[in-house]
């Protein structure tokens, strides 16, 4: 069988999203309020991917942990600076949504600096570029085929094991789910929301870092991912890990893979109407189960089927 | 005929009506009734693609001009300006149902758009709008007979049968009525009993249907005025400006500075709204001024200070003074 190239598009993107998406729970359950900067935090990744690979001339995996302190410390700012004295000063939700747009616009002018930089001090192509060609090999594939569904797994392993054995994931999950409570019993749950945002922000990084390896970079990728990252979360049911990590890869998978086999019935003018696809699935999602996956009460439903 | 700071003025202040337009509409959905359309950029880019695709057709048709409407438009909407200027009457005619046809398409959009996420928790409602709002580009580059994909196309100009150096003049004026009479109908409508009860679901939705108002009823049909208002906002920006192109459709332009603009005036009061929008707009427009005079200093594209600037500028504004410069007036009970 020959390999098609476009299963490792699938595979990785499906993973991408899957981080991106775990990283939005991560903030979402915190202060309830969608973070609509959080696709810029993974563009932010793909630029330190740039300048890590062609300013300092290291392997673009050195990157990883770089993007993860990075994008996390941004959303840590976002959270401390904005959000968090928004909520003191009582703003309603919507108004503390029009925060996020408001610091993605500046991260996506930050990004556009940046890129402008780089090009006129490094002359390096910093739009429209890719690290693929930096790419080492494994096993006859790209590692970052294999890498990025292994680093999905690792982290589901992690964060299950943090979330359900750990003092810290008990605190946390407790903050989450009644924030009074939690700080009655000692808890310091300003802490505990501050360290989610520097797990939500660094997945997004390290997605964006691994995102350089295989797709094109651009200073809007933020904008144009960001409708699959919020139809995963919902399609994942926006409150559970393990909903994002599905919905992730079900939105993931059908974009790449749909698009190719209705492109191949229909014509190639299907192609770009692929941005489409992830609002087909929050339409679908809202109206047959708006709760996402993680709401619906399976064992209710195979009885269901079975009679 | 007029000077340099005469066309200024005039380009400002058709500019700030059509904004006034939009967010005058934007302000009775997230002012008066608190909910967060994301996808302005939706109902103005409605309005922009039918005055960029319905009426150069008709006028085509009329006018007997033959050939294909997308690949020869330079040409066929030159001939249309020229046949326009023996055909006024008609001409208004058919601007007039343009921006019909415009507010209905966009009260169509809004519906349609918002309808999966409306019983929704807010933040569903949003998102879903946001997401919708980016797709306004992807259709309108890609789908070439509708404003002609990236390379956009003409408007036919109704105007055309004035002097050049009266045109803009002319339109600014026309605007500037169209403005006013949104204005009025906005500060007729909420101080009605609808404008109370759109501030009563606002405020306390439970309160609300315990008085036996449908909430999500009252919220669609604000919806849908609202996109209308917004749709004429677009489609009268197409036949300002004489053109329409995809890309000019975006979520800065459209969704975000109408929501910096209302914020700026103040949430829930009209005469805000204005305020905010001259505010933005002249400063703007001297950003764009005096954008020459950093080219050069500094080893990037302006045009990013300004976006930088804006959202710097409304962070400021929610963390400092969220009421805006107008405050929201109460309502007296008794």
């Amino acid at each position: 069988m020959i390999y098609d190239p476009i299963f490792s598009d699938a595979i990785i993107f499906a993973s991408l999203l899957a981080l991106l998406s775990i990283g939005l729970t991560l903030t979402y359950i915190t202060t309830r309020v969608p973070n609509f900067a959080h696709a810029s935090f993974a563009t932010i990744g793909v630029y330190i991917a740039l300048i890590v690979t062609h300013v300092w001339g290291f392997s673009p995996y050195a990157s990883i942990p770089i993007s993860f302190v990075i994008s996390g410390v941004t959303a840590v700012l976002l959270y401390t600076f904005i959000l968090k004295p928004l909520i003191r000063k009582g703003a309603s939700q919507a108004i503390q949504m029009i925060a996020t747009l408001a610091f993605d616009l500046i991260v996506i002018a930050m990004l556009n600096i940046t890129a402008d930089y780089i090009v006129k001090t490094f002359q390096i192509t910093s739009r429209e570029f890719s690290l693929r060609s930096y790419d080492v090999e494994f096993m006859g594939l790209p590692l970052i085929v294999v890498l990025a569904p292994l680093t999905i797994a690792i982290l589901a392993i992690t964060l299950h094991i943090i979330l359900r054995k750990t003092k810290f994931g008990i605190a946390m999950r407790a903050s989450t789910e009644n924030s009074d409570l939690a700080g009655t019993v000692g808890i310091n749950v300003k802490l505990i929301y501050g360290v989610s945002w520097l797990m939500g922000g660094g997945f997004a990084g390290v997605a964006g870092a691994l995102m350089s390896l295989w797709f094109v970079g651009d200073p809007n990728l933020g904008p144009q991912i960001m409708p699959s990252v919020f139809a995963a979360s919902i399609v994942g049911g926006f409150f559970s890990i393990y909903g994002a990590i599905a919905g992730g890869i079900l939105v993931g998978l059908t974009e790449v893979l749909g698009t190719r086999f209705l492109a191949g019935e229909f014509g190639a003018w299907l192609i770009a109407y692929r941005p489409l696809i992830p609002l087909i699935f929050i339409v679908v999602t809202l109206f047959l189960a708006p709760k996402g996956l993680a709401g619906i009460n399976w064992s209710k439903l195979r009885r269901y089927v079975r009679v | 005929m007029f000077e340099s700071e005469t066309i200024f003025i005039i380009d400002l202040l058709a500019i700030f009506a059509i904004y006034a337009i939009v967010n005058i509409s934007l302000n009775m959905e997230f002012g008066y009734t608190g909910i967060p359309n994301f996808g302005k950029v939706l109902a103005v880019g409605a309005g922009a693609f039918v005055a960029a695709s319905v009426p150069g057709r008709i006028f085509a048709e009329m006018a007997g001009i033959e050939g294909d409407y997308i690949l020869d438009n330079l040409l066929i909407v030159s001939q249309i300006n020229l046949w326009l200027v023996d055909n006024v009457g008609v001409g208004f005619a058919v601007f007039f149902l343009t921006l019909g046809i415009a507010a209905g398409v966009g009260a169509g959009v809004g519906i349609l758009t918002s309808y999966p996420a409306i019983r929704l928790r807010g933040d569903y409602l949003a998102i879903t709008l946001l997401a919708f709002g980016e797709s306004i580009r992807i259709i309108g580059n890609n789908y070439t007979p509708l404003v002609g994909g990236t390379l956009g196309v003409q408007v036919p100009d109704p105007l055309s049968f004035l002097p050049n150096e009266l045109r803009f003049p002319v339109a600014t004026i026309g605007l500037v009525a169209i403005a006013i009479a949104v204005y009025v109908y906005s500060e007729k409508m909420v101080r009605s009993p609808l404008g109370r009860m759109l501030r009563a679901i606002r405020d306390n939705e439970v309160a609300a249907e315990a008085l036996g108002k449908n909430a999500t009823h009252t919220r669609i049909k604000i919806i849908m005025v609202s996109a209308a208002l917004a749709a004429i906002g677009g489609a009268l920006y197409a036949f300002y400006v004489g053109g329409t192109i995809a890309f000019a459709y975006d979520r800065a332009s459209w969704t975000f500075w109408p929501f910096l603009m209302i914020l700026i005036g103040g949430l829930a009061n009209n005469k805000g709204v204005l305020a905010g929008t001259l505010i933005f707009v002249v400063i703007r427009k001297l950003i764009i001024f005096f954008k020459d005079s950093f080219e050069g200093f500094v080893p990037f594209d302006v045009v990013w200070l300004d976006f930088l600037l804006l959202g710097v500028i409304l962070l400021v504004i929610l963390l400092y003074r969220p009421q805006g410069i107008f405050t929201e007036k109460t309502t007296n009970v008794n």
